[in-house]
């Protein structure tokens, strides 16, 4: 009756969520024995939705799953856990204020007693760990870890369950180039003791390079399922956005002019006593962007917390034209034209039980273009928001849909869409494009070259490499909080010298990095 | 979705859950009552029928009930909007009860003026009040749960000891104030002993203009957005601080009107010695009403006729008071329970959806043709 080549066979799966977005529409999927599998598609396209269902968090409206060849009602993740089957979110569901040990056994807590073995748990974690070489901290709080070290837990957290088919819901979107090559060499170990992988990703190199087959939705529709090896990566995107992506952006030669960003000796060290900023000086020009490259945890996350003031700095100065902007409120940041992209976006960027047009008037709701005495001029946010609605491609039914409810891609497009549109002097862009589609991506980049040249002053930080040299005209490396690299010029650049300095093989000398002062 | 199917289901769902919750309710009875059919008929239809007839003066003691929960349900609603907990709505009426009735027993002017000037100190009063845990909560991190609670019992026994050695009646045989000045009584809106006042209306008015700060004003936005995601609210550069702190303040200003306007329209003199009630029931409104202003009125009139409803049945039937609490509790139980009916409204929903996709289907369909 059933093929028993296929581990996961859903037929016809249609998904109607409570507020009526059909997001699955008679999908069919199937993933075979030991493969890596991709799942493919725009933001919003139903791909998260689809795993949902295979991890028990989401009941289908119609249709049935089949694991094994056994028809099963995956009535909650416990089942489906049971089943063999682990998922690793697109957004983290870790309790942020436990430790990463106590996460990796939540819910099957080794007991000594009537308490838990906290030494048993740490001794678990760390032998998986470097049972499947992910390297975590198993004593440090989630909240104090970066999300590349979260993703690693994630990860963790569903071997130590005993998953054998595995759903990876954009594991890559946090992950440096670096971490990335290590996680994938090591999915394709697991496959090879048997594991099967499905695997969500927007970033089409990756996907050509791991995964064996893929299956395309669009629109809440499956759209095919392709042999990786028989299909080119512009066949990909065609299939998903339905028109050729170019994913280079033009862009004519920076014309930098004034310093807009200046930090100078900035200097931090964290609670365990680790410098995570040292002397760190550098500056960014009105009209350039300024890319930072680098390993997570060698510092950004904790520059970009002190420009914005949520965090404090053990010494140095923070200008913007000239004014200091350490310890300001944010409200007054803003006012002075700072707009920042925050990394992780559930944190910072959104509320999500707020409808797209709470998110999108956050930074502005206050002006006065959007008041009439004492009362919102609603007329005028309403025409704000359909605008960036518009213009920024979110996918939605209306203004008065909540954003927790849209999908991730659609919600980063939320918080770029008001950051952007605020007439910003300085940009921070901490990983902009996470989680974004390839067409999307591709607007969201032309949108920045375009404020830049405009200009903007752009700091950029991301994880993805290919996304800092492609986009930045000039650019550092962190290494250990520190700049341990300036390239005035970046279309020379490659991994492989990038992946030097970031691995702090190579350092240039203090007049060199000094040059990025502008002094 | 479709917005008149939703409508209808919110009513069904109303419905239905009134119903189930009478099923429960009436085993209870039947088994603790000789005359269940005689006890059901004060809890359901002795509010709003005497005689055999609808009763307008039942009518106006039901309004009159819902007052000051209504100013109580307001406050709380805002103060839970921005994610906090502050409990401290029921001292807010008993003081502002207080403050009213010392304002109109020793300031009076002699003018219709008396009433304004009283009900308004006694609102600013509970403001300030608390005003208190807000700021503790703000600068030393102290839980407001916690302060405001304790806050409750400071206030009574601060009133009741000004109430016993300060301002009793001596002549009295028990302790209450002097009477306030004529001037300062809230007027009756009907004539009879229903004591319904123009506080009704005023409870309907603010009602409104507590939904207009909530969704149409900076302040009720930043109060919104700073209960949902507090670290969102300080990054999109709101003043966090100040808007904590801001509607604890309207939390205490509500609640201590409704104290003012309570004490001033149904007692000649003051004589609380003991916290109303009013605060906690509040809560409970704001809860019922999911923190939506517009459905504050409609919870308390709820609660207001399933009180008064169970009051009868306690007073008239052999159902003992206990049980009548516990019947009180079954039906509020139903009607809060979020997920009641959920698997009907899916079933609404998913034929909505498919609806939609079948026209946009066609549409397509007939473009492709054109
Ligand atoms: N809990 C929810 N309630 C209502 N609608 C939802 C919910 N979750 C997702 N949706 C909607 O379902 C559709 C598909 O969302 P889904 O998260 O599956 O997309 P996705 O393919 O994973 O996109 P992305 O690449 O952006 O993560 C979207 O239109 C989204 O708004
Ligand atoms: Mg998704």
């Amino acid at each position: 009756m059933s093929n028993n080549e296929y581990v996961v066979q859903m037929k016809g799966i249609t998904k109607v969520y409570p507020n009526g977005v059909a997001a699955n529409q008679g999908v069919d999927f199937n993933v075979k024995k030991g493969e890596i599998h991709a799942l493919m598609g725009e933001n919003g396209a139903g791909k998260s939705t689809l795993m949902k269902m295979l991890f028990g968090l989401e009941q289908p409206t119609e249709g049935e799953i089949i694991i094994n060849g056994e028809k099963v009602s995956l009535s909650s993740p416990m089942v489906a856990i049971s089943k063999g089957i682990g998922m690793v979110h697109q957004h983290f569901m870790l309790v942020p204020s436990l430790t990463v040990a106590e996460n990796m056994v939540l819910g099957m807590e080794p007991k000594k007693g009537m308490f838990i073995d906290y030494k048993k748990a740490v001794e678990i974690t760390e032998e998986y760990a470097k049972k499947y070489n992910l390297h975590v901290d198993a004593n440090a709080k989630i909240i104090d870890i970066p999300v590349g070290m979260k993703q690693k837990v994630e990860i963790l957290k569903a071997l130590v369950r005993g998953a054998k088919i595995l759903i990876l819901d954009e594991p890559t979107a946090v992950l440096t180039t670096q971490e990335t090559a290590e996680l994938f060499k090591e999915l394709i170990n697991l496959k090879e003791q048997g594991y099967t992988i499905i695997f969500i990703s927007h970033k089409l190199k990756e996907i050509k390079q791991i995964t064996d087959r893929l299956t395309i939705m669009r629109g809440g529709k499956s759209m095919g399922v392709y042999e990786t090896a028989d299909i080119s990566e512009q066949g990909i995107s065609r299939l998903m956005v339905g028109r050729d992506v170019i994913l280079t952006v033009e862009k004519e030669k920076a014309q930098p002019t004034d310093v807009v960003l200046k930090v100078r000796d900035l200097e931090y060290t964290d609670s365990w006593n680790r410098k995570m900023l040292d002397k760190l000086s550098f500056s960014v020009r009105k009209g350039e962007i300024l890319g930072i490259a680098g390993v997570e945890g060698n510092g950004q996350r904790e520059l970009v917390e002190m420009l914005f003031n949520l965090n404090v700095p053990d010494a140095g100065t923070v200008t913007v034209n000239g004014q200091n902007i350490l310890g300001v409120p944010q409200r007054k940041i803003r006012e002075m034209g700072v707009s920042l992209i925050p990394e992780d976006r559930m944190v910072y960027g959104i509320a999500s039980s707020g409808t797209i047009e709470e998110n999108l008037m956050s930074d502005r709701f206050d002006k006065k273009k959007y008041n009439k005495g004492m009362l919102f001029d609603m007329n005028a946010m309403h025409e704000e928001s359909d605008r960036l609605i518009d213009d920024y491609l979110v996918l939605c039914k209306s203004r008065k849909q909540e954003v927790g409810m849209l999908s991730g891609g659609n919600i980063q497009k939320v918080v770029v869409a008001r950051e952007f549109s605020s007439d910003p002097i300085l940009i921070i862009a901490d990983q902009p494009t996470r989680g974004i589609d390839v067409g999307a991506t591709e607007f969201i980049r032309k949108k920045l070259v375009e404020l830049s040249r405009e200009g903007a002053a752009v700091l950029l930080v991301s994880a993805d490499l290919n996304e800092v040299m492609e986009l930045s005209d000039s650019l550092v490396v962190f290494y250990n909080g520190k700049i341990a690299a300036y390239f005035e010029d970046t279309s020379m650049l490659n991994d492989e010298i990038m992946g030097e300095y970031m691995l702090g093989l190579k350092k240039q000398t203090e007049e060199e990095v000094r040059r990025v002062c502008h002094e | 979705m479709n917005n008149r199917r939703m409508l209808m289901f919110e009513i069904i769902r109303g419905a239905a859950a009134i119903l189930v919750a009478l099923i429960v309710a009436m085993i209870f009875i039947f088994i603790c009552s000789d005359q269940p059919f005689e006890a059901l008929r004060y809890m359901l239809v002795s509010p709003l029928v005497s005689n055999g007839s609808i009763s307008m003066n039942s009518i106006y003691t039901i309004f009159a009930a819902m007052t000051p929960i209504i100013f109580t349900g307001l406050g709380v609603c805002v103060m839970f909007s921005s994610n906090q907990f502050n409990l401290g709505g029921e001292g807010c009426v008993m003081l502002g009860g207080f403050i009213a009735a010392l304002v109109g027993i020793y300031c009076s002017t002699g003018t219709y003026l008396d009433m304004v000037i009283a009900v308004l100190i006694a609102s600013i009063v509970c403001a300030v009040v608390l005003y208190i845990p807000a700021v503790l909560k703000v600068k030393l991190g102290a839980s407001e749960m916690v302060s405001s609670l304790m806050i409750n019992y400071i206030i009574m026994y601060v009133v009741l000891h000004f109430l016993n050695n300060v301002f009793a009646d001596g002549s009295k045989g028990s302790v209450q104030t002097f009477p306030f000045a004529e001037t300062a009584r809230i007027p009756q809106l009907v004539a009879g002993g229903s004591k319904l006042t123009w506080g009704f209306i005023l409870a309907l008015i603010f009602t409104v203009l507590v939904a207009l700060f909530m969704y149409r004003t900076r302040w009720g936005y930043s109060i919104r957005m700073i209960g949902i995601n507090q670290n969102f609210a300080k990054y999109s550069g709101m003043k966090v601080g100040a808007v904590i702190i801001l509607s604890q303040i309207i939390g205490g200003f509500l609640s201590g009107m409704g104290g003012a306007l309570e004490v001033l329209g149904r007692y000649e003199v003051f004589l609380w010695r003991d916290l109303p009630g009013y605060g906690w029931t509040g809560v409970t409104v704001a809860i019922l009403a999911k923190n939506n202003p517009i459905f504050i009125p409609i919870a308390a009139f709820f609660i207001s006729y399933l009180n008064r409803g169970c009051t009868l049945m306690a007073t008239y039937s052999d159902v003992p008071a206990e049980m009548v609490d516990i019947i009180q509790a079954v039906i509020f139980l139903f009607f809060a329970a979020e997920k009641f009916l959920a698997k009907y409204r899916q079933k609404l929903v998913v034929a909505g959806a498919k609806e939609e996709l079948s026209q946009k289907n066609a549409a397509a369909a007939e473009g492709g043709q054109k």
